[in-house]
């Protein structure tokens, strides 16, 4: 019997436990472990390890746990505060981006500052898509552990502006219908109606909305509509509504 | 200030609150508890001395108030203390109990010992000292 109540024990303090580090993620930020600074990655592991005592250790309150949990997220909005109004603060606690590469080549002296070999610089380059150190004019390791690089000229990518060619506006699709049901909310939003919907799954020979995997609708009207266990479809819709082919 | 920046206000200013004011709560509540048991502790032992011995009701009765009074302030301090380090406190008080029925003086007056030893020294082991924090 007693086992049974410590088992509930644990199952309600690890979902306490659990609303709590959520709620101080959520606090905290949605930075993704590959974009913290130094300082926030250790909170991360602490933050971790520490929630696990009082979840798994009924003799220890559950207050033990959360309140480091409290003591570190303060911490964290205080270093915070400070390194936004104090870039010599900033630099000491997070560091300041190093240039890597240069145009003269590799820097050794900044690569053994940062305890990076070559090899370890060759693999973030081939992570950014460059496979030569001939090809890059700088690299810089940023604060959060990622390498930047700056191409040389002949090496960037082409953009539009380089080819000098007139295209329209890049447009965001609208989710219209996200599998089998129509998201009304974004019908508001890309300023059509269900009758809208209704034609385009007319032409594009659908019967119910619930065939629909996925439709798009963009600003320009261009609709994409894939069934499901089907290829998709693109349509042309007028701002009125109306199909086009 | 958007409604983000000012939940996020709001939220540290909540958390600086419940910080400080569940560190208050604690030392008040422990004070409070340990002050309390003391004062039975000491109380028993002057009318054991008066009385000539352990095995008398006024004991018997003193005992029991500390028992009560223990276990009331037991369950409020789980909620902040650590259940293992308060345990040996009640433990004794239930052998004080144990050694009135056996009639074993010594180890009555040892068991009372213990008990004011943990009450009096509870600052140095679980209080916000120099070399607890180190």
């Amino acid at each position: 019997m007693t086992y049974n109540i410590d088992m509930f024990t644990i199952v309600v303090r690890a979902i306490i436990i659990y609303l709590v580090v959520l709620f101080l993620y959520r606090l905290m930020g949605k930075r993704q472990l590959g974009q913290m600074q130094p300082f926030e990655l250790v909170l991360t592991l602490i933050i971790a390890d520490l929630a696990t005592i009082p979840m798994a250790e009924v003799s220890v309150p559950v207050l033990h746990g959360i309140i480091p949990l409290l003591t570190l997220v303060l911490l964290h909005f205080i270093l915070t505060f400070l390194s936004s109004i104090s870039n010599k603060f900033a630099t000491f606690l997070s560091g300041k981006p190093v240039i890597v590469i240069n145009p003269e080549g590799l820097d050794y002296k900044a690569l053994k500052n940062l305890n990076l070999s070559v090899d370890d610089v060759f693999e973030a380059i081939r992570g950014c898509g460059f496979f030569s150190i001939e090809q890059i004019q700088y690299a810089i390791m940023e604060t959060n552990g990622k390498m930047s690089v700056l191409p040389k000229s002949q090496f960037a990518p082409v953009t539009v502006q380089d080819m000098k060619l007139k295209i329209d506006k890049s447009v965001i699709p609208i989710n219209i219908i996200n599998e089998g049901k129509i998201v009304k909310d974004n019908l508001d939003v890309a300023k059509i109606d269900e009758n809208v919907v209704k034609d385009v799954l007319q032409k594009a020979n659908v019967k119910k909305v619930k065939d629909v995997l996925i439709m798009t609708i963009d600003k320009n009207g261009m609709v994409y509509l894939q069934k499901f266990g089907e290829k998709y479809q693109t349509l042309q819709v007028s701002p009125l509504g109306q199909v086009q082919e | 200030m958007t409604k983000y920046g000012w939940f996020k206000l709001v939220s540290i200013f909540l958390i600086l609150a419940v910080l400080i004011g569940l560190c208050v709560l604690e030392d008040r509540l422990v004070v409070l508890s340990l002050d309390e048991v003391k004062r039975f502790c000491y109380e028993i032992e002057t009318v054991a001395e008066e009385n000539g011995g352990i095995v008398n009701g006024e004991v018997a009765s003193l005992v029991d108030n500390l028992e009560y009074s223990w276990r009331e302030h037991e369950s409020a301090l789980c909620f902040m203390v650590n259940h293992k380090s308060i345990e040996q406190l009640g433990v004794e008080i239930v052998r004080l109990k144990t050694y009135i029925d056996e009639e074993e003086p010594i180890e009555f007056f040892t068991s009372l010992e213990i008990i004011k030893h943990y009450v009096e020294n509870f600052q140095h082991f679980m209080g916000a000292s120099f070399h607890n924090i180190l």
